[in-house]
């Protein structure tokens, strides 16, 4: 049965007060920002305004009824754009600092919920937000079959939900290897997802305009690809703070396709190539440089990150989402169009190009990364959602071994500090930096 | 529960569920007869069939440690994961000629990757199932059907005729008109075979030349005719979950009282419940559409989960079923997500149930015992 406006109106007031909460959290992090005029604060500061420009149309679109969806970064945020269709992820709570206060609540109150201990906590937090009532209802969703299992259950989930279960949802089937007929096949899916956006919004798509928000993200990744080179550089002129995640959140997040977006990642080019030709390192005394291979520790970021820094001169120099080989999509037609746009988003896009896929594709990109970025050991967190990175351990050890690199598996959980806790991983990381004749 | 049976012919396909290379499948290689491996259930085996092998469903029975997966996977990987990757590291599956794959989950889809690069199988083969079941899905997994068939018949140096294929498909039928029957038998008031005893049935399909697996099933299904039922259950319970294929598990429960007479299992109705349409007139499109949309789905498959539940609900009634009970792997997330959902639409539907999380070689049979007897008498059994 429909649920009645009225009962809507209910969800969304409530689904709205946790997110209002997380736009005031960011807004309060503008502000402080704003005090700094340091030049890569001042770049932080505009990702944090983005976000709160986000945070406010969707609001705005919820409060006046008008749409808004969920979708995903790998799903073609690209077309999003163009339908000028404002989107929020439903998973994006527990990657944003905002979540800070009441993470670990909300992980208990998802276990009392009977979700699965042994499912990323990322997915058991979604839904626990979505069967509490705690995210704002889109007007249809976006769903997610990759890159992990987890994913794959919580968007059923989210499908069956009593209250969720007549917000339309469209996913996208992503095909397993890196082929031509994956290519199209996925081409076709991205197709259908736009009938199916058109069908539940009262949007259409303008492929000229799509085309204009492709050439701007194409500049976008350009860009990107020029300051991935900088980062080359030694000493690194920029550690975990400011690189991939905010790259990412600006190209596929919150400025897809948008000049904004493109002046962002100008600015970001040329402060960093500054430092660069004056051999200015993110620290005094670069003496490790390493590979974090996974998302960062966002539960508890902040007691991490800084003393691999401090301590040990450990310089995080590339990330899984910070130098994936973003090709332009060509904009001739708008079947090279949906072509290229599937290639970006499958095989590109973070995470999804690394964990979707055969080893084959990660363990090239840890090859790859390791030389171009000289880089002194990597480090495989092993978030106990990865599942798949996880049974991957092994390969990686022995690419590792064959790069002749020093390679080390933690085990933690990126949301919840308790799993393995900070002083634990830092032991370890201690260790195993000693062992290693490293720093 | 004790058993009734005094079967030769059960007593075959106990032993052939608690080895891997039984007398049947020895004798087939012996005469020269290749086998193939499929990790899955979801590996259309009507192909391997055509191409004259026995395809064989991988297994970690008889396994007893994880020493050399743990050297490639980590403890946060299902341990039927580890441990079927543990006897291929060590050799217990040099026997096989060929091995087949779908990435099933994030577990099993690295187990090929390192397969292909430590174990020594003459024939490997990844087909790229989909995640969804629409017309569309149907039609990429027939292109991968097509695509498994061209890449073993060339390996093998054969053809594999349309006609082969048809043979195969109402080989494979065959074997599951002779399932379904066994199953309708528990459908009674008396069921003549246990859960566990039925799971041995299963398993041992997967395991022996199709032909003679067939006709042993004809033979039990005539015994059980004539035997008598078991009465003396204190409830029905209908089993549901992912890799299961040790009888011993299920012995547990029904010691306890709680007669297994149904699952949803992929060593029981899921492969077998429904036929691969035999009217259509390609073969391979058949087999793309059985997988795809014609058989009970796994949870991996998006926009089906309405259909699993209420086939679900139907075994209820037709097997009138007193309670569920719903086994996952640790570390599965697929089933934590289906059991998550189960849990909300049985409760709508006032059916009792509960969710047991295992490990696949059998530990903690006090913890079962206790957490099945708790059920029982919660639904005043
Ligand atoms: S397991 Fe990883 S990819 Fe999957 S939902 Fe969790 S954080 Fe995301
Ligand atoms: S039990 Fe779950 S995790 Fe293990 S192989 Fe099966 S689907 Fe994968």
């Amino acid at each position: 049965m429909a649920i009645d406006k009225a009962t809507r109106q209910q969800m969304m007031v409530k689904g709205l007060e946790r997110y209002k909460q997380e736009r005031e959290y960011f807004n309060f992090i503008t502000n402080l920002l704003a005090a700094d005029p340091n030049e890569e604060i001042q770049l932080s500061k505009e990702v944090t305004e983005i976000t709160v420009a986000r945070y406010d149309e969707i609001i705005r679109c919820a409060e006046e009824d008008k749409p808004f969806i969920g979708g995903y970064f790998c799903a073609a945020p690209e077309v999003y754009a163009a339908m000028d269709l404002p989107w929020y992820l439903i998973m994006q709570t527990p990657f944003l600092a905002a979540s800070a206060p009441y993470l670990l609540e909300d992980v208990d109150a998802a276990e009392a919920m009977g979700l699965g201990t042994d499912w990323c906590t990322a997915c058991r937090l979604s839904l626990y937000y979505i069967e509490a009532g705690l995210s704002p209802p889109p007007t249809c969703m976006i769903g997610l079959l990759h890159p992990c299992d987890a994913a794959t259950m919580l968007h059923q989930a989210v499908v069956r939900n009593d209250k969720w279960r007549d917000i339309p949802m469209f996913c996208t089937d992503p095909p397993y290897l890196e082929d031509q007929r994956g290519i199209d096949y996925f081409a076709g899916e991205l197709r259908r997802m736009v009938t199916f956006l058109e069908e539940h919004t009262d949007r259409k798509l303008d492929i000229d305009r799509l085309r204009e928000i492709i050439i701007e993200s194409n500049k976008q990744y350009e860009l990107w690809l020029e300051y991935a080179q900088l980062r080359r550089a030694k000493p690194c002129p920029q550690g975990w703070g400011m690189g991939g995640g905010q790259c990412f959140a600006v190209s596929q997040i919150f400025q897809v396709g948008q000049p904004r977006g493109t002046e962002w990642f100008r600015k970001l080019v040329d402060i960093t190539e500054r430092k660069v030709k004056a051999k200015q390192g993110i620290i005094a005394n670069e003496r490790i440089r390493y590979f974090w291979f996974d998302l960062l520790p966002f539960g508890w970021v902040f007691e991490f990150m800084p003393w691999l820094e401090e301590e040990w001169g450990a310089v995080l120099v590339m990330d899984m989402f910070g130098y994936t080989p973003y090709e332009p999509v060509d904009t001739r037609n708008e079947d090279t169009m949906f072509k290229g746009l599937a290639k970006r988003n499958l095989y590109q896009s973070p995470m999804v190009r690394q964990a979707r896929g055969i080893a084959d594709y990660f363990a090239s990109d840890i090859a790859r990364v390791v030389k171009d970025y000289d880089i002194d050991c990597v480090i495989w967190p092993g978030h106990m959602g990865h599942k798949d990175g996880s049974a991957s351990v092994g390969i990686m050890r022995e690419i590792c071994q064959q790069l002749k690199v020093p390679y080390i598996h933690i085990g933690l959980d990126l949301f919840d500090r308790r799993y393995t806790s900070p002083e634990e991983c830092k032991d370890k990381i201690g260790k195993f930096f000693s062992a290693m004749g490293l720093g | 529960m004790e058993s009734k049976l005094k079967s030769k012919v059960l007593q075959e396909f106990q032993q052939a569920t608690s080895t891997l290379v039984n007398p049947a499948l020895q004798s087939w290689k012996d005469q020269g007869g290749k086998v193939v491996g499929c990790y899955c259930s979801y590996v259309p085996e009507e192909v391997i069939t055509a191409a004259g092998c026995v395809p064989f469903r991988i297994r970690g029975t008889g396994s007893t440690s994880t020493d050399l997966a743990d050297t490639c996977l980590s403890s946060i990987n299902c341990s039927f994961s580890r441990h079927s990757l543990d006897m291929a590291l060590r050799g217990d599956y040099a026997f096989l000629d060929g091995a087949t794959w779908v990435p099933t989950c994030d577990h099993v889809r690295r187990i090929y990757d390192h397969w292909r690069r430590r174990v020594d199988t003459p024939y490997l083969h990844l087909m790229a199932l989909p995640k969804k079941v629409t017309d569309v899905q149907v039609q990429w997994y027939s292109e991968e059907v097509a695509m498994l068939r061209d890449s073993l018949a060339k390996h093998l140096g054969i053809t594999i005729s349309d006609a082969q294929l048809w043979d195969a498909i109402k080989l494979h039928n065959e074997t599951r008109r002779l399932q379904k029957h066994l199953y309708e038998l528990r459908k009674s008031d008396n069921p003549p075979i246990t859960g566990a005893e039925t799971l041995a049935v299963m398993v041992a399909g997967t395991a022996m030349p199709r032909s003679h697996y067939n006709q042993l099933l004809r033979q039990l299904l005539e015994e059980l005719g004539s035997s008598n039922g078991h009465s003396d259950q204190r409830a029905r319970i209908l089993l549901i979950g992912g890799i299961l294929d040790d009888p011993a598990y299920i012995e547990v429960i029904e010691e306890q009282g709680g007669l297994v007479v149904a699952d949803s299992l992929c060593f029981g109705t899921r492969t077998m419940w429904e036929l691969v349409d035999e009217q259509e007139s390609d073969p391979v499109a058949a087999l793309g559409r059985y997988y795809i949309q014609g058989r009970p789905q796994c949870p991996r498959m998006f926009g089906d989960q309405p259909k699993r539940s209420a086939f679900i609900k139907q075994m209820v009634k037709d097997f009138r079923v007193d309670g569920v009970i719903s086994e996952r792997l640790v570390m599965c997330d697929n089933w934590t997500g289906e059991q998550f959902m189960f849990a909300e639409d049985l409760k709508e539907a006032g059916i009792p149930y509960i969710r047991l999380d295992r490990e696949y070689i059998m530990a903690g049979v006090g913890q079962l015992r206790t957490r099945v007897q708790a059920f029982l008498e919660m639904m005043g059994r």
